[in-house]
């Protein structure tokens, strides 16, 4: 099971704060993604590493997917 | 030049004296306004002098952009020198009086001297008048911002000092709109020892521009450009908020005075929490994505939350709910104290108290302890006279190696980011000039993204260029950042709406070097006030190389002190300043300010 989890207004567009899917082989990020993903100034982790939508997801890994934001 | 408002207004308190000056069209090109205009008034005629004293000047300054009919322009800086870290000082500020001081016929205003009484600056366009006060002194902020706007009209820009700057607390701000906060620096208190508590502005003019017509049709597109941005609704929804989340899963919330980055009641009081509650909106003029939150406090009454405040009141003092950190936050605009710094003293108490350095037991998240401490240090009487001038104070009377955790740089309270696991952002909070504030270069997100745990020059060279725009350009425009920042407004309309209001074309690299400038007389400043200023000045506390947080993804990780040293070196390297930190000769000149170089010389011996 992958673990995605949005954060910001990313959520709103993936209709969820977290999601679980199922792999049965690594695919790339953006194919599991919602269609017209944000694909620029975004923050894209897999298991706390900075990632792409290129990146290369497996069973049992963590994705979180963060605006870039300036907190005030 | 077109697009400024023409003058300089200069009010002596001790003898009442009012002037009107010139700006100069080289000042406005050299330093464009704001932060720019008030460093270059600071490095001229403020020296060696008692931030406290009647020779320290108080400097509220726009730039060509404020008050424009463009987004997010309703502001000002407000800059003295800091009787906080004893280096240059300042703030920016939403307001009317920014509206109105350029419509009124001003650029900037330097106040000087000290009232022998209480008193208030009224401007009314051309009509200057210093007013007796007796009756707003000892008011808290939003009482005499009532009096005020009783007294002149709902149609009035006002800055007040709260009665912790007549206090002479030295975490204290200026205060706007009943919530508007701006100053960090102490500079609540350099009106408070002026006995000026309040400046009530109303102007009736119009700024006139190169080109009218285009500016109003770039700010029309701009403001459009803005709502139709596909983070904008999120952002009205939660505004700064978002990051309360998005610190947390990055671990670098604030959390038991910045010994955690994760806060187990986080889920309590994050953004979602604020949607619920979320009974109003608040925010600066001339903006169309209004930052301020309006939800009921613990009491019942209105408050106004933001990101830094919550994460400074909630977890950094260990409090999980959000209506009671709303309390406290209305307490501190009330009162007109830095919610950060407070949060900061308030978590650096509990600390030493935990830890029996002081008699007092105070536990963490004792929301009780919490008021009396804001009433305390609000009045800088009991416990609060420890913390009136910040933790770097506080923390060399205490001793006993607190230094180590009290969480400040310059003597000014770090913003609500923990850095353990975050090298670059930890070097941008070293190197801010005012002391530790997120405002000058936020690298933490682009170094979350990118790779947090390097310390290269790439990584160097990125927050200066965050310095020259953040830093640099919006304090100096002056403008707001938020647009740019919160919901990517392209950076490319700036220099179009500063040719259509100035009729001056000027590329990112020509602001780039106006930036430059700025952060090199700032340095400057310091090295000339502060003699023992340097490379030690640049340094986040050590809690942030000795010790990592105990829970959470990044656990066991902290920030490395040789590398942190690397970083620094080039950072100085890359801004043409010595390994001491101080600017080379041919840096100033080459950013053309030889007068400086030679003073500084002379300085130096």
């Amino acid at each position: 099971m992958v673990e995605l989890k949005f954060f910001g207004y990313l959520a709103d567009i993936a209709g969820a704060r977290a999601r679980e899917v199922s792999l049965d082989k690594p695919v790339r990020l953006r194919e599991i993604l919602p269609a017209f993903f944000p694909e620029a100034n975004i923050i894209i982790l897999v298991n706390q590493s900075a990632g792409d939508l290129e990146s290369l997801i497996r069973d049992g890994d963590r994705v979180s997917i963060l605006p870039v934001l300036s907190g005030g | 030049m077109k697009g400024y408002a023409g003058k300089l207004l200069r009010v002596n308190l001790s003898n009442r004296k009012i002037s009107k000056e010139e700006i100069s069209d080289s000042v406005k090109r050299d330093f464009l306004g704001g932060r720019g205009l008030a460093v270059k008034l600071l490095w001229d005629e403020v020296r060696q002098a008692d931030p406290l004293s009647e020779k320290n000047k108080l400097i509220l300054a726009t730039g060509p952009l404020t008050g424009q009919p463009i987004p997010n322009s309703g502001k000002m800086v407000i800059a003295a020198k800091s009787p906080l870290t004893g280096g240059y000082g300042d703030g920016n500020i939403g307001t009317m009086a920014a509206v109105h001081l350029k419509r009124a016929g001003y650029d900037a205003v330097v106040v000087e001297g000290k009232s022998a009484s209480p008193c208030y600056l009224l401007i009314e366009d051309e009509k200057v008048a210093v007013v007796e006060a007796p009756d707003l002194w000892g008011k808290n902020t939003f009482e005499a911002h009532d009096l005020l706007e009783a007294k002149h009209g709902k149609n009035s820009g006002i800055l007040l000092a709260g009665p912790a700057g007549e206090n002479l607390v030295r975490i204290s701000t200026v205060m706007s709109q009943k919530g508007r906060a701006g100053g960090r620096p102490g500079m609540g208190a350099v009106m408070g020892s002026k006995k000026l508590k309040a400046v009530v502005v109303k102007g009736s003019g119009k700024v006139q521009n190169f080109d009218d017509a285009r500016v109003q049709e770039l700010g029309k597109k701009g403001y459009a450009e803005i709502k139709a941005k596909e983070s904008y609704d999120f952002w009205m929804k939660q505004g700064t908020m978002q990051a309360f989340d998005w610190a947390n899963e990055n671990a670098c919330l604030p959390t038991f005075n910045y010994r955690e980055g994760v806060f187990e009641f986080s889920k309590d009081m994050d953004g979602y929490v604020l949607e619920k509650l979320h009974v109003g909106r608040k925010g600066c003029p001339l903006c169309n994505m209004q930052c301020g939150h309006i939800v009921k406090d613990s009491s019942g009454a209105d408050a106004e939350l933001d990101y830094e405040n919550v994460a400074m009141l909630g977890p950094n003092i260990g409090l999980g709910s959000l209506p009671q950190v709303a309390f406290l936050n209305r307490m501190a605009d009330e009162w007109g104290l830095d919610t950060i710094s407070l949060g900061s003293c308030i978590g650096f108490l509990m600390e030493a108290s935990e830890k029996g350095l002081i008699t007092d037991r105070v536990k963490w998240g004792d929301f009780e302890a919490a008021q009396r401490l804001v009433l305390e240090i609000g009045k800088g009487e009991g416990r609060g006279k420890l913390f009136s001038h910040g933790v770097k104070s506080a923390s060399e009377a205490i001793g006993k190696g607190s230094k180590k955790w009290a969480m400040q740089v310059k003597g000014m309270e770090i913003s609500a980011y923990n850095c353990h696991a975050c090298p670059g952002m930890s070097l941008a909070f070293g190197t801010s000039p005012i002391g530790a504030h997120h405002k000058e270069a936020w690298i933490i997100a682009w170094e979350i993204a990118n790779d947090r745990f390097s310390y290269d020059k790439a990584k160097v060279e990125k927050l200066i260029e965050f310095q020259r725009i953040r830093g640099g350009f919006f304090e100096s425009a002056t403008v707001c950042r938020f647009p740019w920042v919160e919901v990517n407004f392209g950076l490319d309309r700036y220099p179009e709406f500063l040719e259509a209001i100035t009729g001056e074309k000027r590329s990112w690299e020509d602001l780039y070097r106006i930036g430059d400038r700025i952060y090199n007389l700032i340095r400057a400043f310091w090295v000339r006030e502060v003699p023992s200023f340097g490379r030690p000045w640049d340094y986040p506390p050590d809690r942030w190389f000795e010790e990592s947080q105990s829970t959470g993804k990044m656990k066991g990780v902290r920030v490395e002190r040789e590398k942190y040293e690397q970083m620094l070196s080039w950072y100085y390297e890359l801004r043409g300043w010595d390994q001491k930190g101080i600017p080379r000769k041919k840096t100033l000149e080459d950013s053309g300010l030889k007068d400086v170089a030679r003073e500084l010389q002379d300085t130096l011996g």
